[in-house]
């Protein structure tokens, strides 16, 4: 009986959950979709009028978009949803009192379970934007895809880590979602999800260069277009694993104390 | 051997803010908060040998369920120690918590939406339990709660008693040496109180394990607990034998006799005459009691047998609800 095997059971649980909320499951993808579809018509048609923004065409900015669509749905996570309640109406108890982490096991299948889920209807809504927009992939090819795949897991694992340690703030406050959505609106300019970061003004760009949040989308997005040099990608990736390993032990802080606290107070 | 469970001096005081009603109240408090220590568990100690099966009694509010979380790991005390199976339970090492379980009456470990037969799965996967083991467990598992019909259906459809019993099932899968109940049969009917606490003592006959259980039942405590640990506003009453218990609270028997024939018998000339048992109402119109000193009973028997026309006559200890009563008013 290995790890593995209990990340399968907590994937057939969660599908088995998930199925029963079906309807849920695809009113949350129509929500996620909105906002990446409204920004990619909206510099489309800008882009249209001027021939280009700051050297980026229409065919830029709608394989930028189309990709975003892609790699947001691999990077995103859902842990502040999974567990926070669970923090606050006590349930977490029967968790911690079993022989496994709840955030390394339940909380991570639940995020790829319901990632996996999100994927059956996500793969034909993209392919119905992609006959919309026409995207010219002609940049891309086998080995930027290749060179983006640890990028989209680090990314995926700092996004994890990041939303996992909001999180444990649910073991002080009931307020936890004003802070994730806070954090979350850094991520969004930041990350590159609002526009591509070479839009934004020249501080911000020097400064996300030295944050987390670029590899959560943009890093991933330019490394699969094709359109960043060799050397930055392995600087990104420096740094990126260097955030990594820092989140990693801000997370472990934070729920050692946050279960202390929760065992204090009466779990 | 060693204790299975052993407590020295376990306090746990929690901080509760606390303010008037009112908006001047609520303005006040949000710039400066008032707090008060409610002192939960103070100073409680005692030790449990394996295989012991211990009732652990109070009224709402003793402190009993803060004890039973502190001794599997959930809550860190404010002060004092305690070892299960040698290890600090709020350290919540693997090895002890694959070691140990905790059922709560009041409270779910099983996922509502799927069947318990998922969940009795996941929790394979999570105790590492060979499939050979697991499935032996199971099937004894199901022979003694009948679990068959009930693992299929997703546990929200489940009534309180069949839900009950999956959770403890869940909780044993395991075969935990140490199990902490906290009012294992809350809320059930008589026939599925009867049921739980028939598993629990067999479970506990056939393997050995050390059983700390929390009950508003006192039927729960006189089928399955020789030893009974009373706690009152957080401190121990009493540590001991159930038997030992009434004997020192309560030293004193019940004389029930029915009268052969109607007779204006002055019963209080024996002892002193007490309002029968409620739960036999058939014999409650027939039969009239008297309480006696424990000691003179054999001698005010034989005095009420030469007195009076008595049909019917028994000696009985007082009900065991009047008892922890009683410990408790002291």
């Amino acid at each position: 009986m290995s790890l593995l095997n209990i990340y399968l059971r907590f994937w057939q649980v969660n599908w088995a959950e998930q199925w029963q909320y079906r309807a849920n499951l695809l009113m949350y993808l129509f929500y996620w979709l909105v906002s990446p579809v409204v920004y990619l018509s909206v510099w489309v048609s800008i882009a249209n009028s001027q021939g280009s923004v700051r050297g980026l065409t229409a065919n830029d900015f709608i394989t930028y978009y189309l990709t975003l669509l892609i790699v947001d749905q691999l990077t995103s996570e859902i842990t502040i949803h999974l567990i926070a309640y669970n923090i606050q109406d006590g349930t977490l108890a029967g968790e911690l009192l079993r022989p496994v982490h709840p955030i390394f096991t339940r909380a991570v299948i639940d995020n790829l379970a319901f990632k996996a889920l999100n994927l059956m209807a996500f793969v034909p809504i993209w392919a119905v934007l992609f006959g919309l927009f026409r995207p010219d992939y002609a940049g891309v090819t086998p080995g930027s895809v290749l060179l983006a795949l640890p990028a989209v897991v680090l990314g995926f694992a700092l996004n994890f880590l990041m939303g996992a340690t909001v999180t444990c703030m649910a073991f002080w406050t009931t307020r936890v979602y004003s802070v994730s959505q806070f954090i979350n609106l850094v991520v969004i300019l930041l990350s590159g999800q609002f526009v591509p970061l070479q839009l934004m003004p020249p501080i911000v760009q020097q400064t996300a260069q030295f944050l987390p949040f670029q590899m959560l989308r943009y890093v991933p997005i330019e490394i699969i277009l094709n359109r960043l040099p060799l050397q930055d990608v392995w600087v990104d990736y420096a740094v990126s694993l260097a955030w990594l390993v820092i989140l990693f032990f801000i997370f472990r802080r934070a729920w050692a104390e946050g279960t202390k606290h929760f065992s204090s107070v009466g779990a | 051997m060693t204790q299975t469970i052993e407590a020295s001096f376990l306090t746990k005081t929690y901080q509760v803010s606390e303010r008037e009603g009112g908006f001047a109240a609520a303005v006040g408090g949000f710039f400066k908060r008032k707090f008060k220590d409610v002192h939960a568990v103070q100073g409680v100690s005692f030790k449990i040998e394996p295989g012991e099966v211990v009732g652990f009694l109070g009224p709402n509010g003793a402190g009993k369920t803060t004890t039973l979380k502190m001794l599997s790991g959930l809550l860190h005390p404010t002060s004092g120690q305690a070892r299960v199976l040698g290890f600090t339970p709020w350290e919540r090492k693997h090895d002890y918590l694959r070691a140990m379980t905790l059922v709560m009456g009041q409270r779910s470990r099983l996922s509502w939406d799927i069947p318990a037969a998922d969940s009795f799965l996941l929790n394979q996967a999570i105790y590492r339990l060979e499939d050979a083991q697991f499935k032996q467990t199971l099937k004894e598992l199901d022979d003694l709660l009948e679990l068959s019909p009930l693992m299929k259906k997703p546990v929200r459809n489940l009534s309180l008693g069949e839900r009950m019993k999956v959770e403890l099932a869940a909780g044993l899968l395991h075969r935990p040496r140490v199990l902490f109940l906290d009012e294992p049969t809350i809320g059930l009917d008589i026939t599925a109180q009867a049921h739980i606490r028939e598993f629990l003592k067999e479970y506990n006959r056939r393997t050995g394990a050390t059983v700390l259980l929390t009950s508003h039942y006192m039927a729960d405590v006189t089928a399955l607990c020789e030893r009974v640990i009373l706690i009152h506003h957080g401190r121990l009453k009493y540590d001991g034998s159930l038997n030992d218990l009434s004997h020192r609270i309560a030293p004193f028997k019940l004389i029930g006799v029915a009268l052969g024939s109607p007779c204006p018998c002055d019963l209080s000339l024996y002892g002193t005459p007490v309002a029968s048992d409620g739960d036999d109402e058939e014999q409650a119109g027939s039969k009239q009691y008297v309480q006696v000193p424990a000691a003179q009973a054999a001698a005010i028997t034989a005095r009420m047998l030469a007195d009076l026309p008595i049909h019917d006559l028994t000696i009985e200890d007082p009900p065991i609800e009047d008892v922890i009563e009683r410990a408790f008013a002291e």
